[in-house]
């Protein structure tokens, strides 16, 4: 991205370039740091809607419930297997838009049409079509009762499908920005010189793409894991993914459940940074290896 | 589509910690009504002047079109007509309201609450009375309130909770199972029943689950129905009473549950989910807090015309819900000029008409002019629903609301988990 | 993640030079494009059909009765002023994000800012952190200290477009070429005229877009308004959420799904082709 960087920098003196990234850092530090601070604090006690603050780690001890072991397992598996689709199904959009450009474009439109729907729109259609009496089912003539539980089944299907089909469409359009002109360039040196299909695709292509591909997974799962409404809406009612379960928890009658709210509103925060930390590595790998 | 009913997500022990260690000064001022020393006449006069030119922020469950639209068209312009001004704030959960009334009231704010009027009952009315966050004994000083049965018990006590004047009645309700005749030809006629048919028809009946509103009301309803009756059930929770009556509970519908819509495996989300799986005729029954919606439901056509009501032997849960003032309300006089005048049989009668919004009125109506008695009993001319005189002749009392959330944590343990 | 929509990559045809393809390949090739188009097209089928479907009951494999209820039913339950809501909102944060994301970017690319690295991880964090668990907590905060809540859901949503903002703007700056403005200056334009007719006209494209992505993030938002602006901010998004829980009238939910996908698909293409036209003078 800076190419000449260093040098235009010197021109201009310190003290306005701080202020001027000032506006935009106030609100991200004043939600991030009181949004997270407040949350630690309350899950330890130590911020209590009423009464004497007092720290304990009660709340964090009740995390060892299976009720939130099996939402972790369940929010990592959804995260997991719908960043997977979306990566295969978003390379492929891209490397087919990249080889087949310009006269197939329509793909590029549908990817780009697709990422400004949210997600909760994502839920409601998906449920319309594949929930037992949904457009699929009619359109089969599907008995409901024996038609696959897409829907608040046992395999997250509907879940797993929203997210996997906003995430494609994202996927598709970094690794397509990123796919510059200079793969095909290598791509068809590399056919010139007898490479196979295969053997362009692992040496040149894969890797070019492999940065924005790592980028685009990192951020989609860990959007997944800190994601609310789709599971909410498409999910079954137990296992609670982190956010569903942490939601419920905040709304509950009972004050006790608050702190224990805010723990596992933390521990989806640790797991979402786990996720990013992991990506940020793994781009390294990727940046290095080249 | 309206699920005619109070949301009961509450705020439950918070309201209660909150009133009780930081705002006992405030609170305290507030449980104790003034006393009586005034003529009711000139107070009250003095009350609808105060109002003048005041609006009043009506805070109530949203999802319900049919109500919104009776609030924003009926009741609104009456209220103009009155000086008051009505601002309708929509909530997804009645315990935000008293979610803000309790932060506000913590942060100092004990006059200029942005809280005016809720549409409450139950676990909600309970904790915020325990908190003393309601403002106290004006609601039987309201001069509609002449209408009014004072003995009717619905009205005396809100879930258990004695209602003292903190709150005024708006309507009431009847907890009724629907089934589609066609399909369920030897209808069960009590609780036992059914989950006994549930058993011999496997993946035909499910409940919401809870807390979902009407999922909460046939677990208790169920709670009754297992344990030989309302006599059975001690109407405060104790946990060493409860706890054989709850296993039992729990042993019954735990067991059931493998015979249930996807084998108890999951549960609908809420009551729109059930009601979507009995249209598609999937499951074939359905329940609800809110009859006129049946009747509104099969008329167009979304459930099927030979939708029936159960008639359970050992009748239904009934409630009655109510609008309470905080006690910090910026606007209480007015508010309490809305109250009043939803009180007013012109404006119970709208209510009742089950093309408005289909709400059982809560005046009695041998009280009522009797010009104005037919409206207030209206039905639609085709109805699958028993008249609510019918309906009510052995109305279930509401358990209190301390049974609520054990029931709810219970059910959530025992039979989703387990 | 909410939005990166970038043009797609330049088009410049190669055909010349491509070694000739087999026949299979361009059938599968055609053959995948055709899957993976009925893939992201597939859901918004059965939207638009309930959205005019006045009667659509169980086994029927299209709705038995076309209408308009559906749009009479979603704009009674107020689709009209939470449209409003939902603009404003999304108006609000992309007018703020986008000059803070637009300032940084250019401090971070082209002055020598203290601790410049730490800043530019800082201000794309949002993306990593779950909102939700933000929102929990920060509601507290806001409570405890009288914070409106439509003071804090905008700040919120506003640190929650910030990354794109900036990373949109980052890459803008890093192309930018600021010799332009050095002569300008030069030649005597004073820094205000400099900026309003030099520098930013040079990056209003991508200004366009880091807005069109600021208000994408508040548009698209459920569980922050949900949270923050406790039910009294009643959004498009807020208000397909409590349909979709409440109403069970499928026609109505998919009418309110289809305006608020509508609008961003609309700038969209307006964006698309404003640049496309600027590009070709």
């Amino acid at each position: 991205m800076t190419t000449d960087a260093t040098e235009r920098r010197a021109s201009t003196p310190r003290g306005r370039g701080s202020l001027l990234a000032l506006p935009a850092l106030a609100p991200v530090l004043a939600v991030l740091v009181l949004g997270l601070g407040s949350a630690v604090l309350q899950s330890v006690g130590l911020m209590p809607l009423a009464g004497q603050p007092a720290f304990t780690t009660s709340a964090y001890s009740a995390l060892a419930s299976p009720a939130v072991a099996d939402g972790m397992r369940i929010s990592l598996a959804i995260a997991a297997a719908s960043t997977a689709i979306a990566v295969v199904l978003g390379l492929t959009a891209a490397l087919l838009v990249h080889r087949i450009a310009p006269r197939r474009g329509f793909l590029a439109l549908l990817a780009a049409a697709t990422v400004p729907v949210p997600h909760l729109v994502g839920a409601i259609a998906t449920g319309l079509l594949l929930s037992d009496s949904g457009l699929v089912s009619r359109l089969l003539g599907a008995d409901p009762t024996t038609f696959p539980q897409l829907i608040a089944g046992p395999w997250w299907v509907g879940v797993v499908a929203e997210y996997a089909w906003k995430e494609s469409a994202f996927v598709a359009l970094v690794v397509l920005v990123s796919l510059s002109q200079r793969e095909r360039e290598l791509s068809e040196a590399a056919a010139v010189l007898g490479a196979s299909a295969w053997e362009r695709f692992r040496r040149v292509t894969l890797p070019l793409a492999s940065p924005a591909l790592v980028v685009s997974a990192t951020l989609s799962a860990a959007y997944v894991v800190g994601s609310y409404e789709v599971s909410w809406l498409l999910g079954r009612s137990y296992p609670e993914p982190l956010p569903v379960l942490a939601y419920r928890l905040f709304t509950d009658v009972d004050l006790d459940t608050r702190p224990e709210a805010m723990a596992v509103a933390v521990l989806t925060v640790g797991v979402a940074g786990a996720i990013a930390l992991v990506g940020t590595v793994m781009l390294r790998r990727t940046a290095a290896a080249r | 589509m309206p699920s005619t009913h109070v949301r009961p997500r509450r705020v439950g022990l918070l309201c209660v910690l909150a009133g009780a260690s930081l705002s006992l000064t405030a609170c305290a001022g507030a449980t104790v009504a003034p006393p009586a020393v005034v003529d009711p006449a000139t107070s009250w006069s003095l009350v609808t002047s105060a109002a003048q030119g005041q609006t009043v922020n009506l805070w109530m469950y949203g999802g319900d079109d049919l109500g919104n639209s009776y609030v924003d068209k009926i009741l609104a312009p009456a209220a103009a007509a009155q000086g008051v001004t009505i601002h309708r704030v929509p909530i997804t959960d009645t315990a935000d309201a008293l979610n803000r009334v309790v932060s506000e009231t913590t942060a100092g704010r004990t006059m200029d609450g942005s809280v005016d009027l809720v549409w409450v009952n139950g676990e909600n009315f309970r904790t915020g009375a325990q908190a003393s966050l309601w403002k106290c004994g004006w609601a039987t000083s309201l001069p509609n309130a002449r209408y009014l049965d004072t003995r009717d018990p619905l009205l005396l006590n809100d879930f258990g909770t004695p209602v003292n004047g903190c709150e005024a009645p708006w309507h009431k309700a009847q907890f009724v199972i629907a089934y589609d005749s066609a399909k369920v030809t030897s209808p069960p006629t009590s609780i036992p029943e059914l989950l006994t048919w549930a058993q011999d028809h496997p993946a035909r009946f499910t409940y919401p689950q809870p807390p979902d509103f009407t999922g909460s009301a046939f677990v208790r309803q169920a709670l009754y129905g297992i344990s030989g009756g309302v006599a059975s059930v001690p109407s405060t929770y104790d946990a060493a009473t409860a706890q054989p009556l709850e296993d039992a509970l729990w042993s019954k519908l735990s067991g059931v549950a493998p015979s249930l819509w996807r084998g108890g495996q999951t549960y609908p989300r809420d009551l729109t989910a059930l009601d979507k799986l009995y249209s598609d005729g999937q499951v074939w029954f359905t329940m609800t807090y809110g009859p006129a919606t049946i009747d509104a439901r099969v008329k167009d056509g979304t459930f099927p015309a030979t939708t029936k009501v159960l008639s359970l032997r050992d009748g239904s849960l009934g409630n009655a819900s109510f609008l309470a003032i905080p006690a910090n309300a910026a606007h209480s006089a007015a508010a309490q000029v809305v109250a009043n005048l939803a009180l007013s049989p012109e404006q119970q009668a709208a209510k009742a008409d089950p093309s408005t919004w289909g709400q059982y009125t809560v005046l009695d109506v041998t009280k009522v002019p009797e010009s104005l008695r037919a409206p207030l009993e209206a039905r639609s001319a085709i109805s699958v629903v028993p008249p609510f005189s019918t309906l009510s002749t052995s109305s279930n009392p509401e358990l209190s609301a301390t049974w609520v959330t054990p029931l709810e944590q219970g059910w959530r343990k025992s039979v989703l988990g387990g | 993640m909410t939005a990166v929509a970038a043009p797609p990559s330049p088009r410049i045809d190669t055909a010349v030079a491509r070694p000739s393809r087999s026949r299979v390949g361009t059938v599968v090739r055609s053959a995948a494009s055709a899957a993976l188009g009925v893939w992201w097209l597939a859901p918004l089928v059965p939207m638009l059909l309930w959205a005019f479907a006045d009667r659509w009951t169980f086994p029927d494999r299209l709705p038995r009765q076309w209408g308009l209820d559906g749009w009479r039913a979603a704009f009674e339950a107020g689709a009209g002023s939470a449209m409003a809501s939902s603009l404003a909102v999304a108006v609000v944060v992309a007018v703020i994000a986008t000059p803070l994301g637009a300032m940084a970017a250019r401090a971070l690319e082209t002055h020598d800012i203290r601790h410049g690295r730490l800043v530019g991880v800082l201000l794309v964090l949002p993306v990593a952190v779950p909102p939700f668990a933000v929102v929990l907590g920060l509601t507290s905060v806001t409570l405890r200290w009288g914070i409106p809540g439509s003071v804090a859901l905008i700040t919120a949503l506003v640190a929650f477009s910030l990354p794109y903002t900036v990373s949109v703007m980052r890459a803008a700056y890093a192309a930018h070429d600021l010799t332009m403005e050095e002569q300008a200056r030069t030649l005597g334009a004073s820094p205000r005229s400099t900026l309003w007719r030099v520098h930013l006209p040079m990056v209003a494209p991508s200004l366009v877009m880091s807005a069109f992505l600021a208000f994408l993030v508040a548009w698209s938002d459920y569980l922050m308004t949900l949270v923050l602006g406790a039910g009294r901010v009643t959004t498009l998004a807020q208000l397909l959420g409590s349909s979709a829980s409440s109403s069970g009238h499928d026609s109505s939910v998919a009418v309110i799904a289809a305006l608020i996908v509508a609008p961003p698909l609309v700038l969209l293409a307006a964006i698309h082709l404003s640049i496309r036209r600027t590009a070709q003078r």
